[in-house]
């Protein structure tokens, strides 16, 4: 009982999609073609970036314009940003609430039937792979640097991992994304993606 | 600020004598393990997969065990103090060999202490990280905690021994009584191909036990290069202030000092312990390997920013603890960078959340 008068209480600190989504700056015009008018997503023109995080956000424009993440759609949009207009469309996208889910807390299910739920909760420790929601935090609901990746596009979470393999996607602190996205199957990234892109 | 501390001293000296119940002085349970440096040779035991936990009775304890020690918080304001769960030193729900594994420290109880002169039980080894680790106040005796965790930790490594040595079947069931002792003992009952294999003190002393010691760094350990290693490689995960990350009010990012960490008696306080685990197990998924220098040092920074009171203080006073319990590798009751004395403005041990 009490620890859930806790979760009640964190949750309204932890969770910016309580507080109102900001009106939209014109320089957010942009990007409302291929990620939709509050970022929800374009599957597959543009993957959600409603909800992540200001800090993350800026982050990955400068990625793109540092040419540390390759991509040549989305790379010339980011090229369109600078200065105040990146805080601005970060705020902007940030603030856009998503649908809650229910999470689900470590240790909930102590055993998992197949292998994505096992990745995502326990990770693979013989092959050094940690837990995804570690990182990601509870059912990958994200957080500062961390994206949410719970109810992402499952085409998009794919490319991502696919892209960390060829090395087209850099910039994460040390590598600690890379390292883990480079011991992943082909079949797992499959997996992954979908099991990811359905928890709602 | 100044008030939690000043109101954090009366509170320590009553659940130091009053809360914990004892009449001595509280033992230290976190008494340095013998650590041994790792072997290219070693091979450390299998553990089987969660999925083969036993349905049942038996099997309910042990799946009560593991999710208590992956969500420890579940115990926040009963038996744990601080954000950390039981998972978070000992990694992968404890199983992971040098990060100090439940399957290795089983087989190493009841174990004599020169220092109270006493035989632990693996339970009371339990209860001390309770008390210390998560700043908290330890289950009793025989409690349905401690016999869970004590089932989690027997299957992990009979389980272990048993496909180590092609011994078929189920763990065999043993009584809380028997769970809550450890392995290390004449009468604890062991299949015939493992009991030949392997002697009692042998078990007790399993490869990948522990956190492995690293050499000694080539210069003295310094908090202040240590600051730099923290920022480039760890302050992304622990955060600025050492505050950890919690997300939807939950860390799985743990806080390692200030108010919400582990307090001033447990292990990882000491700069060799934190360096052997951070060197062994950090930065988390091991992107990058620290060099041993690098290990001391951030260890050496980590451990000497002000947290949780150590449990046994007295009203003799911070210098006198230090004198009689910290006599390591530590920063208890020394100043770093003109800064005020380590424990002095120490925060509250097992705070209401
Ligand atoms: C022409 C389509 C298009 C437009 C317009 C566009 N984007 Fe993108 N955006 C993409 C694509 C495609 C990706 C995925 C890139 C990849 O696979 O690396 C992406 C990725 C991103 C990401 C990374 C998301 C994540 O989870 O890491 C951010 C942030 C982003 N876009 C922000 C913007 C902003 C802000 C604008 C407006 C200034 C914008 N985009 C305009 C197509 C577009
Ligand atoms: C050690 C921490 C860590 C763990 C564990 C981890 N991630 Fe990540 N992940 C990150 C970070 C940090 C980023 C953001 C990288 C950046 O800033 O470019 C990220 C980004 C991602 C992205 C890109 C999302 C986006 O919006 O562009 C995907 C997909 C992803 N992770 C999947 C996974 C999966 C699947 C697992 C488990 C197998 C996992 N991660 C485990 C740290 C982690
Ligand atoms: C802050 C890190 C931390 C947390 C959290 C933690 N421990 Fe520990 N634990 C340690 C350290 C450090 C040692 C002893 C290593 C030493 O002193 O050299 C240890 C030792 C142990 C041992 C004995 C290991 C052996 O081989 O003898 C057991 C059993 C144990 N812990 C169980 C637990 C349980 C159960 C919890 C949760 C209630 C827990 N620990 C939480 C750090 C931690
Ligand atoms: C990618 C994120 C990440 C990075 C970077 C990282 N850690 Fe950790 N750290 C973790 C996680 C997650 C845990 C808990 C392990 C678990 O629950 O599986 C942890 C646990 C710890 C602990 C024991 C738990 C506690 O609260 O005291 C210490 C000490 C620690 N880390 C120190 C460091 C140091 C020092 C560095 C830099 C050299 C570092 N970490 C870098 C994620 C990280």
């Amino acid at each position: 009982m009490r620890v859930f008068a806790c979760l009640i209480s964190l949750c309204l600190l932890a969770q910016p999609a309580f507080s109102e989504p900001l009106p939209m700056p014109a320089s957010a015009q942009l990007c409302v073609g291929c990620h939709g008018p509050t970022g929800g997503g374009i599957e597959p023109v543009g993957p959600r970036i409603a909800g992540l995080s200001a800090e993350y956000i800026a982050q990955q424009i400068a990625l793109f314009q540092q040419g540390k993440r390759q991509n040549p759609i989305m790379a010339p949009m980011a090229m369109t940003l600078q200065g105040d207009k990146i805080t601005q469309v970060s705020e902007y996208f940030a603030s856009q609430a998503l649908p809650e889910i229910k999470l689900h807390i470590r240790g909930d299910t102590v055993s998992f039937n197949e292998p994505a739920s096992t990745l995502v909760y326990q990770g693979d420790w013989g092959r050094l792979i940690p837990a995804c929601v570690t990182c990601h935090g509870s059912s990958t609901l994200g957080g500062g640097q961390f994206p949410r990746l719970a109810g992402q596009q499952a085409s998009y979470i794919k490319t991502q991992l696919l892209a960390w393999q060829t090395g087209t996607r850099k910039g994460d602190v040390d590598g600690m994304m890379a390292s883990i996205a480079n011991k992943l199957t082909a079949a797992e990234i499959d997996a992954l993606a979908s099991y990811l892109a359905a928890i709602k | 600020m100044n008030k939690v501390i000043l109101w954090s001293v009366p509170l320590l000296l009553l659940s130091s004598v009053s809360i914990q119940g004892v009449s001595e002085a509280l033992p230290d349970k976190q008494a340095e393990l013998f650590t041994s440096p790792k072997k290219p040779t070693d091979s450390y035991l299998p553990v089987r997969s969660l999925a083969s936990i036993p349905k049942g009775e038996f099997g309910d304890k042990v799946r009560m065990g593991y999710q208590l020690f992956v969500n420890t918080q579940q115990l926040r304001g009963q038996y744990v103090g601080n954000e950390l769960n039981c998972s978070n030193c000992h990694m992968d729900a404890g199983r992971k060999a040098n990060a100090s594994p439940l399957w290795a420290a089983y087989l190493a109880y009841p174990a004599y202490r020169k220092k109270n002169d006493k035989v632990n039980s693996y339970q009371e080894r339990l209860q001390g990280c309770f008390t210390y680790s998560m700043n908290g106040q330890a289950p009793d005796n025989d409690s349905p905690e401690l016999i869970a965790l004590s089932a989690y930790s027997y299957w992990l490594a009979m389980g272990g021994l048993m496909d180590q040595y092609q011994v078929a079947g189920e763990v065999p069931e043993l009584s809380d009584k028997a769970l809550v002792l450890g392995g290390k003992r004449d009468d604890f009952s062991l299949p015939e191909a493992i009991a030949s294999a392997m002697t009692m003190d042998e078990r007790a002393k399993l490869a990948g036990r522990g956190f492995p010691a690293i050499p000694k760094p080539e210069l003295a350990y310094s908090p202040e290069r240590g600051a730099e290693v923290y920022k480039a490689h760890c302050q992304a995960c622990h955060g600025d202030n050492g505050q950890g990350l919690a997300i939807a009010g939950i860390y799985s990012l743990p806080p390692l000092w200030g108010p919400d960490s582990f307090n001033w008696g447990a292990g990882m306080h000491r700069v060799n312990t934190a360096a052997n685990f951070i060197y062994e197990n950090m930065p988390f998924g091991k992107s990058i390997t620290l060099t041993n220098q690098q290990a001391w040092d951030v260890a050496a920074y980590v451990t000497s920013k002000e947290r949780p009171q150590d449990p046994r203080l007295t009203n003799k006073g911070v210098a006198d603890l230090a004198k009689q319990y910290h006599q390591h590798q530590g920063y208890y009751g020394k100043a770093v960078d003109n800064g005020p004395m380590l424990g002095s403005k120490a925060y509250p041990v097992n705070p209401d959340k």
